[in-house]
């Protein structure tokens, strides 16, 4: 799962320096990475994402924090490859991610987003099968091995159960765990998820956080994940980026980006922030007066 | 779990065939003229034993010269139809999209109108004139899928709601050309146009005509098919598509002009026949599933079959009139569809 | 990946493409040879080649025994040709006369049955250019089936015309006697109608949207051989009319034709009945014709229904001269019965004329 054949189509994606540079220890590296959108061309742009820089390792799970409309999504995007950044790139392994054809893109990330709704509803295991896609040719049809893979898929994620039942027949917490599944078919390296936690419940979300922990740790998965649960965060995650308006202002492990001045200025409002007994940070709202 | 494999397909393709071949036949047997078909299996024989050179005339008119070019073109003008209907169905993600939707079949009215009222004042042979309607109808389509093509990017993308809105108007607008040219027409001409845009397979079409609609048939299909896969995931979302391994773009424009060859060639040379490319894709999504692998050629047969059924209707109910094919599609195909959705809804 | 189902797809779809091949019109056709007419035992035939109306180079077999007509004006003047036993189909609309409605019908005649035509061996097909379409030309060309094809614009190309397809159904003598009596019966007209001045009519095809014919059609033309004026003036053959103009313009009469004297009277009543209407004298004044609906079809007919609007628009022009009646039929074989049933109009009030002409 982790060799690569290089894609000849592709001469820009080829590791970038001499064999000195390429630390092999470092899978995901967002380096000075900036974009601007703007609807017109000759008009200022309407939304900036200023030049960001983290690194992430096999294994770790990141977590990329804020307001709303900070650019969180955005960054993911960038990660991801399908945009493309203004200044900076991104690296997979040493690929710049947005230079992968399409394929081999495909094969390495994995993106879990809310879904659109679905035109024609499928059965889940046909949805999860979708996650092989990346690894056939033109005219195929899925072999044993995608199937045995999406079967271990759905089992990972604990929704075997759920296999044959049609997509919008699931509950909004089923559901995102098929989407899930459907990312671990494709057998990525990196593992991006886009706000997954928004309609589900506090237990819901545990489990997920959970079990993208045990994936991460069994899989050696590089997951970033963009939240708005800054507990989950602080509990769950390696590494936490803060952003505010486009800007990056901190990346580390949590407790030293979770501090109190840092995240009143951030969220427009009074917080504390104590340590938990494993050195994690927990948030609260101080109690009303 | 049971995906989808090429011998599930292959299966369901021979029954489908199978079902098309005795629809044939009996269309061969029906018509204004009693035929007997064993008399006609007879005489093939006799024909391939080399026992006579000729098949006696009678059949040789009616069956070879008439009946059979007739079936055929419906063959290969349902199948258009279908899979374009199929294809645009996905294209635009929505479900009410038919090969008409982008202005294709009101193009080539214009284009055949066009056509027609030039014709006199150019000295062509009849052969050379015959193609003109044709040929013409073809152009109108060819121009009116380019321009809504242009119309309906965005950011320099075929972008779908986009696509769809830039059609309709198109549509619109050169459905009020037509009725333009149609209150000036004289009379003669004004039937024959009135006939032609309600879809008819009465006027056999040269040889030369027959040969590119069954080509273009194959080329486009095939090239259709070749992203059906693609399209399945396209349904499922673009973004999620993209990040799935799916060259949006790409496959985005080898459908649209697959799909616009194949329904600018069907309207071409019959008119626009309507509901089988609406229709037809949604029957055999409720039979076989979304799946673009089996769904294109399932719609492919579907068409085929429903329009041959159609046709020979047509050309027997009120014989010797002939009704509009697209009036028999329309009758038969909406209960058909209503009661499969009926049955799976339950 | 290559997995084992490799080659079994592969032979899948070679198999496909050669089926698909084969039934993709590499069919081997026995029809590539049938360019040669269907109906011919080898040798006995003699063609005869014509010059359409349209412009075509036509073969016919001689002699012509069995025709289709495909328009009911040709279906028309088969019969006043003395050749109906000979005419073996014909459209659902070709109804008079009603003879003609009992003969096999091949469909309407912009969608004719092919194969009903086919079926019945014709040695001809009659085609009219403003009626039939070129695709059905075209088709029957192409199953080796003879069409000949008419184009009248005037009074005279339809006697001319009726004189040329005799000839071509081998009945040249009865076309020219059938010619100078059409011939005889327009100039006597032409010579009552004499320095009368021409009546300014509007000639409804359709109420509404109204509808009228223009001044190119034979429609017009026989309008002015029956001592009348179109007040239209378009060069469209069935140009829309606004009342305004009409209005502007005070035909001196409404001309309706009908196939029964009943709708006629019904048509202008319920137009009369319509607002705005009555902004015209004609209506107000109920100064309206009815004549029968040959005048819609370029046949031999079209003379009698020529002379009927004459004598409703100037009853003066043939008045004293009672001889002259049994004379206006037309001689035409198979209408022994053949009558122009007039009433006679209230003499003297030229205001008022309402005449009923029944053609059967």
């Amino acid at each position: 799962m982790s060799s690569f054949a290089r894609s000849p189509a592709s001469a820009a994606a080829r590791p970038i320096g001499d064999a000195g540079d390429f630390n092999s220890d470092i899978r995901l590296s967002v380096e000075q990475v900036s974009y601007a959108y703007s609807a017109n061309p000759t008009q200022a742009p309407l939304f900036t994402l200023e030049a960001t820089r983290f690194q992430a390792r096999p294994g770790e799970i990141v977590a990329i924090v804020g307001p709303n409309a900070c650019g969180k999504s955005t960054l993911l995007k960038l990660i991801a490859g399908s945009l493309e950044p203004l200044s900076g790139r991104v690296l997979l392994n040493g690929f710049v991610t947005h230079a992968l054809p399409h394929r081999t893109r495909g094969q390495r990330i994995a993106m879990v987003q809310q879904e659109s709704p679905l035109l024609f509803p499928s059965r889940a295991w046909e949805f999860v099968l979708q996650g092989r896609h990346p690894y056939g040719r033109t005219l195929r049809f899925e072999t044993e091995e995608d199937i045995l893979i999406a079967r271990n898929a759905l089992a990972q994620v604990g929704a075997e159960h759920l296999t044959d039942r049609f997509m919008d027949q699931i509950s909004g917490g089923e559901k995102q765990r098929v989407i899930l599944a459907r990312a671990l078919a494709q057998q990525p390296l990196l593992l991006l998820l886009d706000e997954p936690t928004l309609h589900l419940d506090i237990g819901a979300q545990v489990d997920l956080l959970e079990t993208l922990r045990r994936l991460a740790s069994a899989n050696r998965y590089t997951v970033v994940v963009v939240t708005h649960e800054l507990n989950l965060a602080g509990q769950y995650a390696d590494q936490v980026a803060l952003f505010q308006k486009g800007k990056c202002l901190r990346v580390g492990p949590p407790a030293t980006v979770f501090q109190r001045e840092l995240l009143e200025q951030v969220f427009q409002t009074p917080l504390t922030v104590e340590l938990g007994s494993s050195g994690r940070p927990r948030v609260n709202m101080p109690s009303a007066k | 779990m049971r995906p989808l494999t090429l011998s599930r397909l292959l299966a369901h393709c021979a029954i489908l065939s199978a079902v098309l071949f005795v629809v044939v036949v009996i269309a061969l047997k029906l018509g204004a003229v009693p035929v007997s078909l064993y008399g006609l299996g007879h005489d093939l024989l006799r024909v391939l034993f080399r026992q006579t050179s000729q098949l006696s005339s009678e059949y040789q008119l009616i069956i070879f010269d008439i009946r059979l070019p007739r079936i055929l073109l419906g063959i290969f003008v349902g199948a258009s139809l279908s899979v374009a209907g199929a294809s645009f169905q996905a294209l635009l993600r929505n479900p009410l999209a038919d090969p008409y939707v982008l202005g294709v079949s009101s193009g080539a009215a214009v284009g055949a109108i066009i056509g027609l009222v030039i014709e006199p004042h150019l000295a062509l042979s009849p052969a050379v004139a015959a193609l003109l309607t044709p040929i013409g109808a073809f152009l109108g389509a060819a121009l009116t899928v380019t321009a809504v093509y242009f119309l309906g990017l965005r950011q320099g993308q075929i972008d779908s709601g986009t696509l769809l809105l830039a059609g309709i108007i198109t549509a619109s607008f050169l459905q009020a050309i037509i009725m333009f040219f149609m209150s000036t027409l004289t009379g003669g001409n004004y039937r024959g146009m009135a006939f032609w845009m309600m879809g008819e397979l009465s006027t056999p079409p040269q040889r030369i005509v027959s040969l590119i609609l069954r080509f273009g048939f194959f080329l486009s299909a095939a090239a259709i098919y070749t992203t059906a896969s693609d399209l399945n995931l396209l349904l499922a979302g673009e973004k999620e598509a993209m990040h799935l391994g799916v060259d949006v773009r790409r496959v985005r424009l080898v459908v649209y002009i697959a799909a616009s060859l194949l329904t600018g060639l069907a309207v071409s040379v019959s008119g626009a026949i309507g509901y089988v490319g609406l229709l037809v894709p949604h029957v055999m999504r409720l039979l076989f599933g979304s799946d673009h692998r089996i769904l294109l050629p399932t719609a492919a047969f579907g068409g085929a079959i429903a329009v041959v059924v159609a046709d020979t209707l047509a050309r027997t109910v009120v014989s010797p009139s002939e009704l509009p094919v697209g009036a028999m599609t329309a009758i038969a195909g909406a209960p058909l569809f209503l009661y499969l959705m009926r049955r799976r809804l339950a | 990946m290559p997995t084992r189902k490799d080659p079994r797809k592969n032979i899948a779809a070679g198999i496909a493409i050669v089926a698909f091949l084969l039934c993709a019109g590499l069919w081997p056709s026995p029809a590539a040879q049938a360019q040669t007419p269907a109906a011919s035992p080898a040798g006995s035939l003699v063609y005869k080649e014509f010059v359409d109306e349209a412009g075509r180079t036509v073969r016919v077999p001689q002699p012509v025994q069995r025709i289709v007509s495909l328009a009911p004006s040709l279906t028309e003047t088969i019969y006043a040709l003395g050749l109906q036993d000979r005419l073996v189909g014909d459209t659902d609309f070709c109804d008079y006369p009603p003879d003609a409605q009992k003969k096999t019908k091949v469909g309407g005649a912009i969608n004719p049955s092919l194969e009903q035509i086919a079926a019945l061996r014709p040695d001809l097909v009659l085609v009219t250019k403003s009626l039939n379409l070129i695709q059905t030309v075209n088709a029957l060309d192409r199953l080796g089936i003879s069409s000949y094809g008419t184009d009248p614009h005037t009074v005279k190309d339809i006697v001319s015309s009726t004189e040329r397809l005799a000839g071509v159904l081998g009945v040249p003598e009865a076309g020219a006697t059938l010619g100078a009596d059409l011939e005889h019966h327009l100039a006597d007209l032409q010579q009552r109608l004499n320095g009368v001045p021409p009546r300014r009519v509007l000639f409804i095809v359709w109420s509404d949207p109204l509808i009228s014919a223009g001044k190119n059609t034979f429609i017009a033309d026989a309008l002015r051989l029956a001592g009348a004026t179109s007040i239209v003036d378009s060069s469209q053959d069935w140009p829309h009319m606004s009342l305004e103009e009409v209005v502007r313009l005070q035909p001196d009469f409404l001309v309706f034709a009908a196939s029964h004297s009943d709708s006629g009277q019904n048509d202008f009543e319920i137009l009369a009945a319509r607002p705005g209407w009555r902004g015209l004298d004609a209506v107000r004044n109920r100064r309206f014709a009815i004549i029968s609906d040959a005048v819609n079809r370029p046949a031999p007919r079209i003379v009698s229904a020529i002379e009927d609007l004459a004598r409703q628009l100037h009853p003066e022009a043939f008045s004293a001269q009672p001889g002259d009646e049994k004379e206006k039929k037309i001689p035409s074989p198979a209408q022994p019965q053949a009558a122009l049933r007039l009433l006679p109009s209230s003499s003297g009030d030229s205001a008022l004329l309402e005449v009923c002409a029944c053609a059967l």
